[in-house]
């Protein structure tokens, strides 16, 4: 049996990230608390295995991940979810991208629950990518590790996920009013 | 000289290796632009999440699990019939919450929008809401037939349900006021989520959806208010109007299962 208090020293303290994540994926905050507590418990079944002194932010995220797919794959509708996702996204345009002069500005007048709502929009494994690199600053390695890729697929999904959250951000601010019609 | 493709300016942003990449961005005003808004977007969604926290009981209840040991923790997501006195807390809580939301969001975030369409979906919203609150009126049952009689006997008419199964139940029905109409409103649970379907004989675009896109033959008009996201699509005389906390494409999908197999 794993020694509970140095589980508790070791992996406690990663529960904000943990449960980041879990919002990440999650429709709600429910569900996401629920996927953090299992992801905990997890951890710790396995508390024998993990390898003292290496990354435990990242042990720990890789068994959220894995346990999210898990859910998913047991509610028989993994394959589903993922092929309505890749099929309704629309590749961004290079070509037709556009700057937003003011994009500092223009992104502070978003609230934050309206760009986590954007990031949500993205396909998961794009969504999941983005989100380790900006919001955790993982390394593309350790990414690669936790979604169980190459490292250059961490690559292209990141740079893609930027370019759809990006477009996405942009047509919230046109419905919005922030900016007019087609730049 | 060409400029620095996408994935090399992710390399910048990382700090990556990419020194032949560095010494082009000193001197192309277009790359350090590109790089800037990369870079202001990276912010942006880290900034966002800065303000996410797990509920204060969280931890308490995983140190009291790593002590009793691993219990069910997904019952509460059983597909199925929904018993909705083992969840009488859990729901009131969630339209505690929900109730907080559709009175304090909507006005900042929809500003933009026409009112009486704005009015239209946080009327929506608040039918879903109501369906999953046990304050509320609620035929529980996930017999589609008997759910079609209970809409007889109330709407004159039996709207369309998708087929359970395959991770859908439905969890029972409800009508209601909608712009001075009754309406009916049946509760789907999924497994993205719990989806209301209201059916109203508005046409979508007096609801204020406003994305409007092509699915096989079939247009779907998509929205979101509050913290819900909606996607109606035309059958016969009526507008169905999937509500729920679960991403658009999800409700699209939920939606191409009522829909007949012939042209519409
Ligand atoms: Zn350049």
């Amino acid at each position: 049996m794993a020694d509970k208090n140095e589980f508790e020293t070791i992996a406690i303290p990663y529960l904000d990230s943990v449960f980041r994540e879990a919002v990440a994926l999650c429709q709600d905050r429910k569900k996401a608390e629920d996927l953090a507590q299992a992801t905990f418990l997890k951890a710790f079944e396995r508390f024998e295995s993990f390898e003292k002194g290496s990354n435990c932010k990242a042990w720990l995220l890789t068994i959220l991940r894995n346990k999210w797919v898990d859910q998913l794959r047991h509610k028989n509708v993994v394959g589903e979810v993922l092929a309505i996702e890749e099929e309704m996204i629309a590749e961004p345009q290079r070509n037709g991208e556009t700057g937003w002069s003011d994009c500092q500005d223009l992104l502070e007048s978003f609230s934050d629950e309206q760009v986590i709502h954007a990031l949500k929009e993205l396909p998961y494994e794009q969504r999941l990518s983005l989100f380790l690199i900006d919001v955790e600053q993982l390394s593309q390695k350790d990414v690669a590790e936790i979604m169980d890729v190459a490292v250059g697929t961490v690559k292209s999904r990141t740079s893609r996920a930027r370019a759809i959250l990006k477009k996405t951000l942009l047509s919230y601010a046109k419905d919005m009013g922030f900016i007019r019609g087609e730049r | 000289m060409s400029h620095l493709t996408d994935e090399q300016l992710e390399e910048v942003i990382r700090g990556g290796p990419l020194k032949a990449g560095l010494e082009h961005l000193e001197h192309c005003a277009e790359c350090k632009g590109r790089l800037a808004e990369k870079e202001a977007l990276a912010g942006r969604l880290r900034s966002a999440f800065a303000t996410i926290k797990p509920g204060e009981g969280l931890t308490e209840r995983i140190r009291q699990q790593l002590n009793v040991g691993p219990r069910p923790l997904e019952h509460a997501h059983t597909i199925g019939f929904f018993n909705i006195r083992s969840h009488r807390r859990e729901w009131s809580a969630i339209a505690a919450a929900a109730a907080v939301l559709i009175i304090g969001i909507p006005l900042i975030f929809y500003l933009g929008k026409p009112s009486s369409a704005a009015a239209a979906q946080a009327a929506l919203v608040k039918i879903h809401e109501n369906n999953l609150s046990v304050k509320h009126e609620f035929y529980s049952e996930n017999d589609p037939e008997k759910l079609a009689e209970y809409f007889k006997g109330k709407l004159g008419f039996s709207p369309s349900m998708p087929r359970p199964g395959r991770g859908l139940a439905l969890r029972g029905c409800c009508v209601a006021h909608f712009r001075g109409e009754i309406v009916g409103s049946y509760v789907v649970d999924t497994p993205e989520g719990v989806m209301s379907i209201v059916v109203v004989t508005d046409q979508p675009e007096s609801l204020g959806m406003g994305g409007k896109f092509e699915r096989g033959d079939w247009i779907f008009w998509k929205s979101y208010f509050a913290k819900c996201e909606m996607v109606t699509v035309r059958l016969g005389d009526y507008s169905y109007c999937a509500v729920g906390e679960i991403s658009h494409k999800y409700l699209t999908e939920l939606l191409v299962r009522l829909l007949p197999e012939s042209q519409p």
